[in-house]
């Protein structure tokens, strides 16, 4: 993913490349013309300068043909010689090779061809001079080029973190507190002032949005522990006046077997409830106490609570239980996922099936027979799994959900050679 | 025998007295935070049912009230919290047993029953009833002077019948006295006739009475 700040860097870069790369044709041909046109004009001079001072020396026809002849051989890259007609001057820029010293390859010349004439004859003189090469001229260029394009870079990238992270140091601040910001600790966001209007407006907007959801959730919360709390004096009601009914004679089987039933569900409806309350409870840190907690004695005392249900289904446990195993939690929480999860393998056990109770020092394993594998994101889900026909709510492994939430362990199920194996692993 | 209910929801206060008005006891009703105080200090009460939340006034302000009056009475919670803090707060500020709604009426009436003869000093936590004799500090159960050895929980449900004599006790119920919440987690609780069958066994061969009746299908009946 890419950063804020590298997105207007990269086209600041960018940018600035292909200035920098453009200028080095336009370097090129300017230093070229300036220099072939300097050249050009010392040619011109020098050749007014020979003509000149030749026409002044006043040479017989002799001496003239001696001096034109040393003169040549003195001066390879200047030549005069006798032609048959004036003509008007010319330039011209040639490579050739480098006739005296092979080594440096081919050079470049800038030439000046002009006719004149010294008693009575007329002359040609060839006036050459040096010039720098194309390519020579082009890698110089580029080279500088590309030495600022660094400079450029690096003073671009520095200029442009200092100011930038300046400039954006309130948008990451308030990027900071919403990732730490947790709708279950129910504290609001306060952001700190800018001075920016466009940071000002986006954390206002921010803050209201967040107040926002915070009250929903409250409201959310708090609507079902009222409503949990509204409906316990009507199921008393409906209970005691079951118990009442009971009471009446004469009373037949059949009677007393309806009773019976409605005092079931009303039971399941009375759990469900209770369940509901406690979860809304844990959301409102409303369990706070920790204290230390002797797993291990705790998970014996639970097993031994349950002995009713064991012997009812006659289910085999198997034990192991490492011995004083202490963690750091809220004890009647803990009692409460200790219960969900054996009561959980006792329900869906079949007669004489095993359930296997494993505790380590960061390991609580329960284990029992099972047909099919569960679908592990439903399990955890308030009434994920819930069916109309049995006696669970479909509240007990979301409740164990929360409370490992709580305390930061970690719950999780899997299913291993015929048998639901459910964990909760802490550190 | 006197009891006082405090509870503001007249139609739990209505079923609670019309359960226990057949068992000796002359209930009395207030059903706010005054009320009951006024009836506190004009009247004595064997027992009273206290609901936390009132109209006019705190629960446990009233409890505290209650015990400065120092009287002889047992006091039983009865309140639709059911955290650990609320029971530990009743029962520390003076309470003798703390019962989260919804509870069964039998429940009630078996705790009404203890409370009352634990709170009395003349020899009363010893029950009679013909040739049976429990007493209920040492937790021992003697048929015709002899001992019968009975389990926590076949004790448990003896006291239950008894506190709850003549009245059709539900499967539910047992099941909830004896295990509390967790009971509703499992469909059937055959255990319940294991440990019935287990305690008329015992109470047969030493000679009881057929006190304890099965009510066909779905419940039990202590029969004097």
């Amino acid at each position: 993913m890419n950063k804020l700040l590298n997105k207007s860097m990269r086209a600041f870069v960018l940018y600035a490349g292909i200035v920098l790369a453009c200028s080095i044709p336009a370097y090129y041909a300017i230093i070229d013309f300036i220099w072939a046109h300097e050249l050009k004009e010392h040619n011109r001079i020098v050749s007014a300068t020979t003509r000149q001072n030749l026409q002044a020396l006043s040479l017989t026809d002799k001496e003239l043909s001696e001096t034109v002849a040393l003169w040549n051989k003195l001066q390879p890259e200047t030549q005069l010689q006798p032609v048959a007609a004036l003509r008007p001057d010319s330039t011209y820029n040639i490579y050739r090779k480098n006739k005296y010293i092979p080594a440096k390859g081919w050079d470049r010349f800038q030439g000046l061809v002009t006719y004149f004439t010294i008693n009575g004859k007329v002359f040609r003189l060839t006036q050459e001079v040096n010039m720098e090469e194309s390519h020579e001229t082009i890698i110089a260029i580029a080279g500088v080029a590309f030495l600022f394009f660094l400079i450029l870079l690096g003073g671009l990238i520095f200029i442009n973190k200092r100011t930038s992270e300046k400039l954006w140091r309130p948008f990451y601040s308030s990027l900071q507190k919403i990732q730490a910001f947790d709708l279950h600790r129910q504290y609001a966001i306060e952001f700190e002032k800018t001075g920016i209007e466009e940071f000002e407006t986006l954390n206002h907007h921010l803050e209201k949005l967040i107040a926002g959801n915070i009250a929903v959730y409250k409201q959310q919360k708090e609507f079902t522990q009222n409503a949990s709390h509204e409906l316990q004096t009507p199921l008393s009601i409906v209970r005691f006046k079951l118990d009442l009914l009971h009471q009446s004679k004469p009373i037949t089987d059949e009677q007393s077997a309806l009773i019976d039933e409605a005092h079931q569900s009303l039971s399941k409806v009375t759990r469900i409830n209770k369940n509901l309350l406690l979860l809304a409870k844990i959301e409102n840190s409303q369990f706070s106490g920790k204290e230390a907690i002797n797993l291990s004695a705790l998970l014996e005392k639970h097993i031994s609570l349950l002995d009713d249900f064991l012997e009812d289904k006659q289910l085999q446990v198997i034990k192991h239980i490492a011995p004083d195993v202490v963690l750091s939690g809220n004890k009647t929480l803990t009692e409460i996922l200790l219960t969900n999860l054996i009561m959980n393998a006792v329900r869906h056990s079949q007669p004489k099936d095993t359930v296997t109770i494993t505790l380590k020092t960061h390991l609580l394993e329960i284990s029992n027979t099972g047909a099919m594998p569960l679908e592990e994101k439903m399990l955890f889900r308030r009434f994920g799994t819930s069916s109309p026909n049995t006696t669970g709510t479909g509240l007990g492994l979301a409740i164990v959900r929360q409370i490992c939430q709580l305390h930061g362990w970690q719950e999780s199920y899997r299913f291993e050679n015929g048998f639901h194996l459910f964990s909760i692993a802490w550190a | 025998m006197k009891l006082l209910i405090i509870e503001d929801e007249i139609q739990l206060a209505q079923s609670i007295i019309s359960y226990l008005s057949g068992e000796n006891y002359v209930c009395e009703y207030a059903g706010t935070y005054q009320q009951a105080l006024a009836k506190i200090e004009m009247f004595e009460y064997e027992c009273i049912l206290l609901d936390l939340m009132l109209p006019g006034g705190d629960g446990i302000r009233l409890l505290e009230e209650i015990k400065k009056r120092d009287k002889e009475e047992g006091i039983i919670i009865i309140s639709a919290k059911d955290s650990y803090e609320d029971k530990i707060l009743g029962l520390q500020t003076g309470a003798d047993d703390y019962l989260a709604k919804p509870f069964h009426l039998p429940e009630l009436s078996a705790r009404i029953f203890s409370i009352i003869r634990r709170r009395k000093f003349n020899n009363s936590n010893i029950i009679r009833q013909n040739e049976l004799t429990i007493n209920l500090l040492s937790k021992t159960v003697l048929i015709n002077n002899a001992p019968v050895i009975l389990t926590k929980k076949e004790f448990d449900l003896l006291l239950y019948f008894i506190g709850n004599k003549n009245k059709v006790i539900s499967k539910n119920a047992l099941a909830e006295h004896l295990s509390g919440d967790i009971a509703g987690m499992l469909d059937d609780h055959n255990f319940i006739y294991a440990h019935i069958k287990n305690l008329k066994k015992k109470l047969g061969e030493a000679g009881c009475g057929h006190y304890l009746k099965t009510i066909y299908g779905t419940g039990y009946r202590w029969e004097v």
